[in-house]
Parts: structure tokens; C-alpha cells; sequence
């Protein structure tokens, strides 16, 4: 199989019965936005999107709503034709899949969970979860026993024999990932999968998807509106806006160095806390000035702010930071600490 | 990977086997086992498993029936019976009867004939008797015939037996074989709903039982007794019983239509009063003016093309010497409708107000619907005699309900915070009424007026039969008649009617809507 | 302050100057529209004449645009015209005045006659009298009619004063509210023009000659009573339309032949089995069916209502409308849910069948008949085809819109995960779509029944029949006891069906 499980060159995607010329004259002479839609009645949802997703983690895609992330993940499974670009799945290019193929392709390699969970209602959980099986002709034994499998998996044992009406949203979500994964495939697609549930659940299946997903090692493709949610979740975080990507980067790049005025505009109010770590703001030490911090509590470059919070309450001294060996490389006073929580002024 | 199904999915059916065949057992009942074998060699395989069984295949029906597969059940019976009918028409009905019977008719006439031949010639009259003996000769070969048909029909009996055993074997087997796949799927219904009958059912195997030897030895008599009783094949209805009805339902009505027959004459008037204003109107005024104005309307409301499309259908009414006709059918249709709008908004308003009075009002509503609009007509000319009053009324119980539902629904679907919110800056229940709600509900009121006016008109039409005239009587005469083209040509003048009525009203609405 | 206070918000609002939107709104005679809207929008409600609407009624309306106002005024004075031209021109007494003087005419000649000595003389004297008496009764009444005149030109003139005066006095309120539309929506007519002043002339004119002509003349022209066609137009279209179809008819013998033959042999298949079964079994299959199928109070009417049948006799009458709106309805699904699922699949082809759809259902059920008999005569299956092309609609549009109706995100995950076309239309959308499907097949079902007696006029047997003889000779108990019968199998269809649905959807 290939290295990289997704990967995304130079995709477009134009909506609108010129989208062809429209892209033409984009690719020539660089129309904006809104001149394509004034001279072509055509509105671009994707911009020259790339990016690679890497085996085993959780890619983020996160942007407002009309941002295109709901188009573009669309794009990994083909639900939606891209205009422009190259889009490669498992080293296959979907975009030249012929119909048989790209079927065979969602129904073992792709699963995807939706927004609004979208399962069958007139069928039980269980057959719900066995769909994708279904699709593909297993006995049913076998899909009996791989939906019993995959529900125990996601906590429901005990409800395959309910209709999705009598059972709570957070449980129908959890049908709805059960359903993705029954056919164990190699990539998931979650399209804002949490987003219209109560926070609280919410919050509860962030934390059982990531304990499945460290288990199950899937590639994973999540949208979110919620950047909460994309830094708790995501190894990566690719942030989008008017269909083009603003910045791709681990959590704590996008926290502390935000690309863009919108990127610092949503990274503001995101508590620092166990995203910055002490090395991230400490004062370098000085060799000369070892012994004037004898006092001071020493704390491991690793540290997070909030760690370094209950140190630095404990004691009127700054903090010093020690790195793996245990040796003394940089001080944070408090202002530093306080500055530090704050974010970058 | 999540689960190891593909490397070694054997062993994990094993795994699974145990836990599905409890199920399963749980769900049988009697024969558990056996079918927990079955169901899971039936599951473990995509496609067609064939399995065959017994139980299914003796008892056929009673089988579905004890098993609660009431679908099955009425398959295997009708399919049964079918076969049974061949077969017993084969073994014990004297299939040969009614020709032989034709035989013996015949032979006796021959017999008669030869005598009257022979009487003929001992008389001397040889022309006479050959013009005889023709016939005979004649009556002889249908003889022949009728005797070989019955000799023929006789044999049949043999081959009725053999394709109804081996029809009755083939679903016998057919049972067998599918018994077991419906049965899991009844099964994976149970699964999800507990609603679904499981295990073996003495109560549903005794009502099939039952059933079948009521179905089949009724049936089998009917079929294969050459005259059975009477009773079996016309209902024992006693002729009275419906004369007796119908007369006290004629005196009902005669009784009330002398008693109230002020009320009625006053109902009659008025309507008539209204439609006569409304002819002077379309038939009286010149006919220019009316097209004129009638075009102008279809400009204004609906736009150019409907302009055109509306003079071209004029033309055609005039030109065919419908106008008048056309006018007068318009007029009723003007006064069925403008009673039903009139009627049918408040009574609208008044049932989205309340729900007990809708509650009784539904079925009504629902009845006056479902029933054939021909069926209005009886009580109507009961009390109102024939004419146009009566054609207007037989339309108007018509092409009220729409108008009713789809004031209440439109009223209803009106969002409680917008009401609340007039409510909340104190206005009356007048001002909330005509100020929120009507505003709010005219789409919806604008589509039954739109469905009232069509309903009318297909009324109005039908109304011809009792003497309101218009479109619909060239119609009524062309069926009458089989006058094929000059019904061809009123149609088209009713259809024209229609789609311009329709246009026009259709404009309308989009005009209100268009500004909002 | 605390004085202040109680004005809140909007004692001090400043005052709008309405000035330059009412100047561009009204165009001519924008200083007298300005002062009358600022009094009416200052609530001021006290009734002031327009002079210029009041003079020139229905054109001032036109030419301002306010056309609801031209029309209602141009009926109503139209109305007042019609008497008082009555009044002035209209030789109401004509009739009688040219009666009477025929009469006396008549009576001068007999009396001519008597007076030359004929023989019979007395006798003619006594006619030549009642003669004159009838001459004399018509003038008198001829005078009435003379006198009558003025009344009509009184009530005229009355009426005609009355709707000036509304004109004036309502003008200003109408073009007010005009304004109001104006202000939100620019498309409502504004200003003052020649134009339309020009077309309301243009109409008024028309309108107004021709009618008071219609009316006032005692003998109007016959062309402009009734459309001056020919009545051979009609005859020779009629003719014309008739060869063809004949002509169509046997060209197309084959073809509708075969359909004809077709139909007939299902409907006979269907009509051997409610009729020549026994009635107990049909009852209990009935039952049996109602009680599976919709539970047990539908069973008990279901009961009821094949009693009702049985004990009055019109079992067999029953059957044979069961068995044509069975076979009907089993035609109408099998056709209309195909073309429902093709609708919902090709948006052109539903742009195509939606008119055809949407003129079925407006045309009178009657209009059916025609075509059909051209094709294929009268009788039964006539019939049926006629039932079927009325039933058909709703079962096609309702498969359409419920397959519309499917939620956009379960098809796509349907899709996602890797359904074909034939997996998705049949696992997901149909069954999904089951509940909209089953109501059309539940109005196909009732548009079918209500079918019944219209097809009996072309010869279908059964209970319409009864109830279309009922109706010939106004016999209503056996007209309404048909009619309930009807309704019976309408109920027991509908309820089974129903129940069926209701019953399938929980399971």
C-alpha cells in the first residue's frame, strides 16, 4: 500500500453549469470569488486545496459553516466530482475509478459518518451497522456477527435490536460510527460527527473516539466547526476558509503561531493551558546566573502552563526549567507565566 | 485490524454460532434445534440456501398459520386450493354430464325426427320427408359430436387428476422449500420488534385449520358438484329486504321534502337569484366584451402567454359555437365556487379554532370526499328537483372540503411565536385574525380556492345529467350517442375552460405572494 | 425630567418628510396628492372629495394604474349607464306599441270586411271588437312601458350619482394605500399616464357601447348577442375529428385490439374470482385479510359492510365493482409507481409528464369517456381504461414527491457506502418513500371507486349502474342504498390498505 493514505494536489471545485470555463478563466487570468460568480453565475467551493493525511492519525479540517469542508471531505469519496485537481486514496486516484470500483472502493476501503447520522429508519441498529456489508453481499450471519462486534466496540452492546427512532442522539452517532466501521476500512470520514449533539455528550464520545481510534489505528479525515474540538482530537489541524486552506499544523503550532489575523481571530479564546508547554515560553538561562535562582522550584521542559500554574502559586520565586538530563536551561518569572497563558502580545 | 474476520472468519462464526442459535431456539419454541440448524446455514450463506421443510411441506398452510406467517398462510391456501379443485373435478365431478346431457337431448330429437320421416313417407309426401331426413342427417352429426365430447370430457377427468396431483406435489414442494427462508426472515423481524408472533401457536394453527377446511370444502363443493344448492354460490338475500329500504327511504325523503319544502324553495331561490346575476353578466353581456375583458384579466394576472393561450381557447369556443354554452357553464361554476369561498373560509377559521368541532368535522369532510359525486346527486334531486340550483348544490358539497381543509391547515401551520407575539403587543382577536393569521395562511386558502374551483367544475359538468346544462350536457348527449367527434370537440372546450380558470387563479396567486 | 421621561422613545421621534416620495409616487398634481396622503397619514380620517376621480371615475383609476378601483367603478357606473340609456333611448314600449298597432290593424280589416256585408258579419263585428280590446290593452301597456321609462332613468340617474360620489370619496384612501405597496415594492404602478389613461379610454369605450347598446336596444343586432358562426363549423370539425378517429380506429384495430383483449382477459381472471367463488369464501378471506392486515374493529365493519351487500341483495353487483376497481387499481400501481420512480430519477421527464399530470386532474372526470370510446367502444373494458387514466395520477406524483422527499444525507450515506443505483432505490428510498406511496395508492384506490358510476355510463356493470338508474328515474332509495354500497367497498378497500401501511410501518 502506499505511504500516504489521502493525498489532495491541487483540488477545485467550482459549483455552477459554467464550472469549466469558470476554472478556465480562474486558471488564466486569477478571478476572485465574487468575479467568477459575477461573469459566470458559478460559485467556487474548493480553492486549490492540497494537503497529505499520514497513516493512523486524525487530520482535522476545521472552518466555519460555507467554509467548503463539508464539500471538500466529500471529495475523498467521490460524493461530489472535483473540477479541478488530483484526489488519491490509498494510492488510487479516485477521480479515474470507474463506477464498479469506486463502489467496491466506498464499500471496503471509505467509511464515513455524517452530520445528522443519517441512518436508515426503517431498519434496526443492526442492520444499520451491517449496510455497508449488506452493499456487499455478506451472509448474514456474518453481518450479524461483525455488527454485534462493532457495537460492543463503540458501547451498545445490548441495542442492536432497537429502531434508531428509540434510541438517544449520542447512542444514534455511536450507530452511525459503528456503521463506518463494519466494513473495516482504511480511512473514516467524519463529516462534524459530533456537532449536533449536546455538549456534554459530545464531549463523552470526543474521548471514547479517541480511545477507539488509538486502538484501531484508522485514518482519519474529521471536519469540525468546533476548534475545541479539532485541537482535543486532531494530530493535525488544517484550518480552511472561503474554500481555501489558511493553515495546516499540529495543535500547538496553530495556538502558538497562528498564520493569519482569522487563524489568531479563533485561536484567542482557546485556553492555553495544556497546549503550551514550559519550553514554549521560558527566558533562556544564562550560565552566570545559575546560582541567583538556588530557590527556585525546578520544573521539566515538558511541563504544561497549567503545571507550571501550581508550581509557581506554591512559591514567591520564578521558575526554573530543567530539560531531560535535568539540567537548567530557562527561567519563567510570573509576568512570563501570565503573558504566557494569555497568548502571544 | 478491528476484528480478525478476514483472516479466519470461521472461527469466529463458531464464536457467534452459540449466541444466535439461542436465539433462535428461544424464538421456535418447539423444533428449536432444528431450526437454529437451519436458520444458521441459511445465514451463513449470501443467496439461496435450499433447504426442505417437512413439517411445512405435510401441513402446508396450518404450518404457516401455527408459525404466525399469516402471508405465507395465504399463499400456500389460495395455491392449494387451486390445485385441489383440479383434482377433485378430475376424481368426482361428472364432467361428462352436461354434454352427455346435450347427447340425450339430441338423440331423443333424432329418434322424433325419424319418425317424422317415416310418417312423412308413409304419407307419400317423399319431398317432405327428404327436406326430414336432411335434418335428421343433420341432428345426427351433432349427435355424433355431442357423444364424442362427452367420452372426450371423460377422459379429461383423468388428466385433471394427473395435473392436479402433480400441481398439488409441486406445492407441496414449493412449501417445503420456502417454508425455511421465510421463516428466518420472520425470525429477523422478531429480532428487532417483539412484537412479531414467535413459536409454534396452537390458537393460530387451530383459526387455520379452520379456515381451510371452511375455505376448501366450500370451495371444493362449488366447484365440483355440477349443480350445488343455490346458496353457496348467490347470497341468500331476501328481495324485500331491499324493497323495504328503498321505499322507506323514498318516503323519508318525499316526507321531508313536502314538510320542509319552504326551506328548500328559499335555498333554491336564492342560488337561482345569484346565478341569474351572474348570467347577465357572462351570457347577456356582449360577447366582445366579455372576451375582452376576460383577456385583459389573463394579461394582468398571469402574463403574456397565458393572454395568448387564453384568446386561442375563446376563439376556439366561439368559433365551434360553444359560447354560450361556455358562459352558462361558467356561471354556475362562478356561483358554486363563490358559495363554497363564501361558506368554506369561516368554517375554516371556525375548525382551526377549535379542535373538537374539527374532530367531528374530519370524517365529514373525509366522507364528502370519498363518495362518488354521483351519489350527491340522489338526495339533491330528492329535495330540489332537477335544474341548475340543484347542479349548483350537487357542486358545492363537492368543492367545499378543500376549501375548509386548507383554510384550517393553512391557519393551523401559521407559527405559534407569531401569533403569540401579536397576542403579546395586545392585539384583539379580530386584529390577529385578519392582521397575522389570514395574511399568513393566504397561500394555503389560495390553493383551496384554486382546488374548490376545479372540483366545482368537474362537477358542474357531471351536474348535466340532471338537466343544469352547459358544457357537460353536449357531453352527456355524445356519450349518449357514441357522437365520438362532437364529444371530442365539447371536451376540449371543458379542458379549455379549466386550464384558463386555472391559469387565471394560479396568476392571482402569484401576484398576492409575488410582493410578500 | 421625569416629565421627559414619560414621552420615551418615540414622543421625541423625529418627523419624516414624506415630501419628495409621495412627489415622485404621484407624478401630476403632486401638491394635492402630498396634502391629502400627509392628512390621511396623519389620521386625519374625515372624508374629502377628489374632485378628478369623482368627474373621471374609472380613467382617473386607469390612468393612476389603481386597476382593481377602473374595474369595480367601470361595472358599477357601467350598471347605472345601462338604466338611465334604458330610460332616454330604449323604446321600452316598442313591443307592445308594434302589437298593438298590428291588432288594430287587424281589427279595421275584419271590420272592412263586415262592413261588406259579408254573411257571417256579426261574427267578425264580435272579432274586429276583441280585437281592438287587445289593441287597446297593448297600447296601455305600451304606455306603462313609456312611463316606466322615467323610473329607469331615475334609478339610473340615482345609481350614477352614488358610485361618483364612492369614486371621490374613496379615491384618495385606494391611492394611498397604493402608495403604501409602492414604497415596498417599485413594480406597483406609480404616476400619471397617458398610456394607461389611453387603454382605460380604449376599454371603456368598448365596453361601454357595446353593452348599453346590448341593453337599451329593444332588438339588438344578433351579432352581437351570440358569436355569428355558422353552425357548420361545428358540424364539419365535428365530422372531420369523427372520420379521423374512425380512420385511426380501424388502422390501429391491432393495436387496440390486443390492449382491449389484454385488459378483458385480466378483468374476466379478476371478476371470475369475486363473482364465481362462493360467498362464504370470499367473506372469510375478507375477514381473515382485515383482521391480519388492519386489526379487529376493521374486521367488524369489514363484516358489516359485506352484509350490508349480501342481505340487500347487491352481492353480485358488489363483486363486479370490487373486481373493476381492483383490477383497475392493480393496473394503476403497476403503471404509475415505475413512472413515479422515472419522474423522480429524470428531472425532463418530469417536466414533460407533470403538465399531463396536472391537466388529468383538472379535467372533469367525464371528459375521459370520449377518447375512449372513439378507441375502443363501450363496455367493460372502456370502462376500466377510463378509470385507469383517471386513477393513474396520483399514484404517480405521490411515488415522485415521496422519492423527492427523502432525506438528502441518507442517500448519501447509502452512496458512501458504496450502494449501486438498484441497492439504493430499493433498499433506501422506496422503503423510505413507502409512507407517501401508500397514500397514493390509497387516492388511486378512492379516484378509482368514485370512477364507478361515471364508467357505467359507457357500460361498465355494477353498482354505478345502479346508481346511474337510480338517478334516470329519481329513485332514491335504491340510488342512495347503491350509494352506501359503494361507499361499503370504498371504506373496506381504503381501511385494509390503510391498516396494511400502518400496520407494515411499526413492524
Amino acid at each position: 500500500m502506499s505511504d500516504i493514505p489521502i493525498k489532495l494536489e491541487g483540488v477545485w471545485k467550482i459549483f455552477g453549469t459554467r464550472a469549466e470555463e469558470a476554472m478556465a478563466a480562474v486558471r488564466s487570468e486569477g478571478l476572485s470569488k465574487n468575479e467568477v460568480l459575477a461573469r459566470f453565475g458559478a460559485v467556487i467551493g474548493i480553492a486549490d486545496v492540497s494537503f497529505d493525511v499520514h497513516w493512523g492519525e486524525i487530520f482535522c479540517i476545521m472552518g466555519l459553516s460555507g467554509s467548503g469542508k463539508s464539500t471538500l471531505i466529500r471529495h475523498i469519496n467521490r460524493l461530489i466530482e472535483p473540477t479541478a485537481g488530483r484526489v488519491e486514496v490509498l494510492g488510487r486516484d479516485v477521480t479515474r475509478l470507474s463506477e464498479p470500483e469506486l463502489r467496491a472502493m466506498r464499500s471496503q476501503k471509505i467509511g464515513m459518518v455524517f452530520q445528522h447520522m443519517a441512518l436508515l429508519p426503517h431498519r434496526s441498529v443492526r442492520d444499520n451497522v451491517a449496510y455497508p456489508l449488506e452493499i456487499r453481499g455478506a451472509p448474514k450471519g456474518r453481518r450479524w456477527e461483525i455488527s454485534q462486534h462493532v457495537l460492543s466496540l463503540v458501547g451498545l452492546d445490548g441495542f442492536e435490536d432497537r429502531f434508531p427512532d428509540e434510541i438517544s442522539g449520542g447512542m444514534q452517532q455511536r450507530v452511525g460510527l459503528a456503521r463506518a466501521l463494519a466494513s473495516d476500512p482504511d480511512v473514516l470520514l467524519m463529516d462534524e460527527p459530533f456537532s449536533a449533539l449536546d455538549p456534554l455528550i459530545r464531549r463523552q464520545l470526543q474521548d471514547q473516539f479517541k480511545a477507539l481510534s488509538e486502538q484501531l489505528h484508522k485514518t482519519t479525515l474529521f471536519i469540525t466547526h468546533d476548534l475545541d474540538e479539532a485541537i482535543r482530537l486532531g494530530t493535525r489541524i488544517a484550518i480552511m476558509k472561503d474554500g481555501r486552506i489558511v493553515q495546516i499544523g499540529t495543535p500547538v503550532d496553530i495556538v502558538t503561531n497562528p498564520a493569519d489575523d482569522y487563524v489568531r481571530d479563533f485561536v484567542r479564546n482557546i485556553s492555553r493551558l495544556k497546549l503550551v508547554f514550559a519550553h514554549a515560553i521560558m527566558e533562556p538561562l544564562t550560565s552566570d546566573s545559575a546560582e541567583k535562582f538556588a530557590q527556585s522550584p525546578r520544573v521539566s521542559q515538558d511541563s504544561d502552563l497549567d503545571h507550571l500554574v501550581d508550581v509557581a502559586i506554591t512559591t514567591p520565586h520564578p521558575l526554573v526549567i530543567t530539560n531531560a538530563e535535568g539540567k537548567d536551561i530557562g527561567v519563567v518569572s510570573k509576568d512570563r507565566l501570565l503573558r504566557g497563558i494569555q497568548g502571544g502580545k | 485490524m478491528i476484528y480478525r474476520t478476514r483472516e479466519n472468519s470461521s472461527q469466529s462464526v463458531a464464536d457467534a454460532v452459540p449466541h444466535i442459535a439461542d436465539s433462535v431456539r428461544a424464538f421456535a419454541v418447539a423444533r428449536g434445534d432444528y431450526y437454529a440448524r437451519v436458520m444458521i446455514r441459511i445465514q451463513s450463506h449470501a443467496g439461496f440456501v435450499a433447504t426442505f421443510n417437512w413439517g411445512a411441506a405435510v401441513f402446508g398452510p396450518v404450518w404457516a398459520a401455527a408459525r404466525g406467517l399469516w402471508g405465507l398462510f395465504s399463499c400456500f391456501a389460495v395455491l392449494e386450493l387451486m390445485a385441489l379443485v383440479q383434482l377433485s373435478r378430475g376424481l368426482f365431478s361428472d364432467l361428462g354430464a352436461v354434454p352427455r346431457a346435450r347427447a340425450d337431448r339430441l338423440g331423443e330429437n333424432y329418434e322424433r325426427m325419424l319418425a317424422r320421416v317415416q310418417a312423412a313417407r308413409d304419407q307419400g309426401d317423399e319431398t317432405g320427408a327428404d327436406a326430414l331426413a336432411r335434418n335428421a342427417e343433420r341432428l345426427q352429426a351433432a349427435l355424433e359430436k355431442a357423444l364424442d365430447q362427452a367420452q372426450e370430457a371423460a377422459a379429461a377427468g383423468v388428466e385433471l387428476v394427473i395435473f392436479g396431483l402433480f400441481a398439488f406435489v409441486l406445492i407441496k414442494g414449493i412449501e417445503g422449500i420456502s417454508a425455511n427462508i421465510a421463516y428466518e426472515k420472520h425470525y429477523s423481524r422478531w429480532r428487532a420488534d417483539k412484537r412479531v408472533r414467535a413459536g409454534f401457536q396452537w390458537t393460530g394453527a387451530a383459526v387455520g385449520a379452520v379456515f381451510v377446511a371452511a375455505v376448501y370444502s366450500i370451495a371444493l363443493y362449488g366447484f365440483t358438484v355440477a349443480e350445488p344448492v343455490a346458496f353457496i354460490h348467490t347470497f341468500p338475500a331476501d328481495k324485500t329486504h331491499y324493497q323495504m329500504l328503498a321505499a322507506a327511504i323514498d318516503r323519508v325523503f318525499d316526507q321531508t321534502a313536502t314538510d320542509f319544502g319552504v326551506f328548500f324553495d328559499g335555498i333554491a331561490r336564492g342560488i337561482r337569484f345569484l346565478l341569474d346575476g351572474l348570467e347577465v353578466v357572462f351570457v347577456q353581456t356582449p360577447w366582445p366584451v366579455v372576451m375582452v375583458v376576460i383577456t385583459i384579466f389573463a394579461w394582468r394576472l398571469a402574463g403574456p402567454r397565458v393572454a395568448i393561450f387564453t384568446v386561442a381557447a375563446l376563439a376556439y369556443i366561439a368559433l365551434l359555437g360553444f359560447w354560450e354554452k361556455a358562459m352558462e357553464t361558467v356561471s354556475l361554476l362562478g356561483a358554486a365556487s363563490f358559495l363554497c369561498v363564501a361558506i368554506g373560509i369561516p368554517l375554516g377559521i371556525w375548525f382551526a379554532r377549535s379542535e373538537r368541532v374539527y374532530a367531528v368535522a374530519r370524517p365529514v369532510l373525509d366522507l364528502m370526499q370519498t363518495l362518488p359525486s354521483f351519489v350527491y346527486l340522489i338526495p339533491i334531486i330528492a329535495f330540489f328537483g332537477t335544474g341548475k340550483p340543484p347542479g349548483i348544490l350537487a357542486s358545492m358539497v363537492f368543492g367545499l372540503p378543500p376549501i375548509i381543509r386548507l383554510t384550517t391547515l393553512g391557519l393551523r401551520e401559521v407559527p405559534k411565536d407569531v401569533t403569540e407575539a401579536s397576542r403579546a403587543f395586545g392585539a384583539t382577536r379580530w386584529q390577529t385574525l385578519t392582521g397575522v393569521e389570514m395574511p399568513l395562511a393566504l397561500p394555503s386558502i389560495m390553493t383551496g380556492i384554486n382546488q374548490t374551483i376545479l372540483m366545482c367544475l368537474s362537477l358542474v359538468v357531471i351536474a348535466a345529467l340532471i338537466d343544469a346544462k352547459g358544457l357537460g350536457y353536449d357531453i352527456l348527449a355524445a356519450l349518449q350517442y357514441a357522437a365520438k367527434g362532437q364529444g371530442i370537440l365539447a371536451g376540449f372546450a371543458i379542458l379549455f375552460c379549466a386550464v384558463v380558470i386555472d391559469r387565471l387563479v394560479q396568476g392571482g396567486i402569484k401576484q398576492k405572494k409575488g410582493p410578500r | 425630567m421625569p416629565a421627559n421621561r414619560t414621552q420615551g422613545a418615540t414622543g421625541n421621534a423625529p418627523s419624516i418628510d414624506l415630501t419628495p416620495s409621495i412627489t415622485e409616487f404621484v407624478g401630476a398634481r403632486a401638491a394635492f396628492y402630498v396634502g391629502r396622503f400627509k392628512l390621511l397619514l396623519a389620521g386625519q380620517n374625515r372624508w374629502r372629495v377628489n374632485w378628478a376621480a369623482l368627474i373621471f371615475g374609472p380613467l382617473w383609476a386607469a390612468a393612476r394604474g389603481i386597476w382593481a378601483f377602473f374595474w369595480l367603478f367601470a361595472i358599477l357606473e357601467l350598471v347605472a349607464w345601462v338604466q338611465v340609456g334604458r330610460g332616454i333611448w330604449g323604446d321600452l314600449g316598442a313591443d307592445k306599441l308594434a302589437e298593438a298597432a298590428r291588432l288594430q290593424a287587424k281589427s279595421d280589416q275584419l271590420m272592412a270586411e263586415a262592413a261588406r256585408g259579408d254573411t257571417n258579419a256579426e261574427l267578425l263585428v264580435e272579432s274586429a271588437g276583441n280585437l281592438a280590446r287587445a289593441a287597446e290593452n297593448a297600447r296601455a301597456a305600451s304606455e306603462a312601458g313609456e312611463a316606466s321609462t322615467t323610473t329607469y332613468l331615475l334609478v339610473g340617474l340615482l345609481l350614477l350619482g352614488l358610485f361618483k360620489l364612492m369614486e371621490g370619496l374613496w379615491a384618495d384612501r385606494v391611492y394611498e394605500r397604493q402608495y403604501t405597496r409602492w414604497r415596498v415594492d417599485k413594480r406597483v404602478p406609480s404616476g400619471f399616464n397617458l398610456y394607461r389613461l389611453a387603454g382605460g379610454c380604449a376599454l371603456l369605450l368598448l365596453v361601454f357601447s357595446l353593452t348599453l347598446y346590448r341593453f337599451t336596444v329593444s332588438q339588438p343586432d344578433q351579432r352581437i348577442v351570440s358569436v355569428p358562426v355558422p353552425s357548420t363549423y361545428h358540424t364539419h370539425t365535428a365530422n372531420l375529428i369523427e372520420d379521423y378517429l374512425d380512420r385511426t380506429a380501424r388502422a390501429g384495430a391491432g393495436l387496440f385490439n390486443s390492449i382491449a383483449g389484454g385488459t378483458e382477459a385480466v378483468l374476466n381472471a379478476i371478476e371470475a374470482v369475486f363473482v364465481e367463488t362462493s360467498w362464504p369464501v370470499i367473506v372469510i378471506f375478507f375477514l381473515l385479510a382485515a383482521w391480519r392486515l388492519a386489526g379487529g374493529r376493521v374486521a367488524i365493519f369489514t363484516g358489516a359492510a359485506l352484509a350490508y351487500m349480501g342481505i340487500l341483495g347487491l352481492w353480485e353487483k358488489s363483486m363486479l365493482t370490487l373486481a373493476l376497481v381492483s383490477s383497475a387499481a392493480v393496473f394503476c400501481v403497476l403503471m404509475g409507481i415505475p413512472l413515479g420512480v422515472w419522474c423522480a430519477r429524470s428531472s425532463r421527464v418530469y417536466a414533460v409528464v407533470r403538465p399531463v399530470l396536472d391537466m388529468m386532474q383538472t379535467m372533469p372526470a367525464f371528459v375521459y369517456l370520449i377518447p375512449i370510446i372513439a378507441f375502443f367502444g363501450t363496455g367493460k373494458v372502456p370502462g376500466i381504461l377510463a378509470t385507469i387514466a383517471f386513477s393513474m395520477p396520483p399514484v404517480i406524483r405521490l411515488t415522485a414527491l415521496g422519492l423527492a422527499q427523502v432525506p438528502k444525507d441518507v442517500v448519501e450515506a447509502a452512496r458512501a457506502f458504496g450502494a449501486t443505483q438498484w441497492q439504493l432505490m430499493t433498499g433506501v428510498e422506496l422503503p423510505l418513500a413507502a409512507p407517501t406511496i401508500m397514500t397514493g395508492v390509497n387516492q388511486t384506490i378512492l379516484m378509482c371507486l368514485s370512477m364507478v358510476v361515471i364508467a357505467s355510463l359507457i357500460g361498465a356493470r355494477g353498482l354505478g349502474q345502479e346508481v346511474l338508474v337510480a338517478l334516470q328515474f329519481v329513485a332514491k332509495g335504491q340510488g342512495i342504498l347503491a350509494g352506501l354500497a359503494i361507499l361499503c367497498c370504498a371504506m373496506v378497500l381504503d381501511r385494509i390498505v390503510q391498516g396494511r401501511f400502518r400496520r407494515g410501518d411499526g413492524a
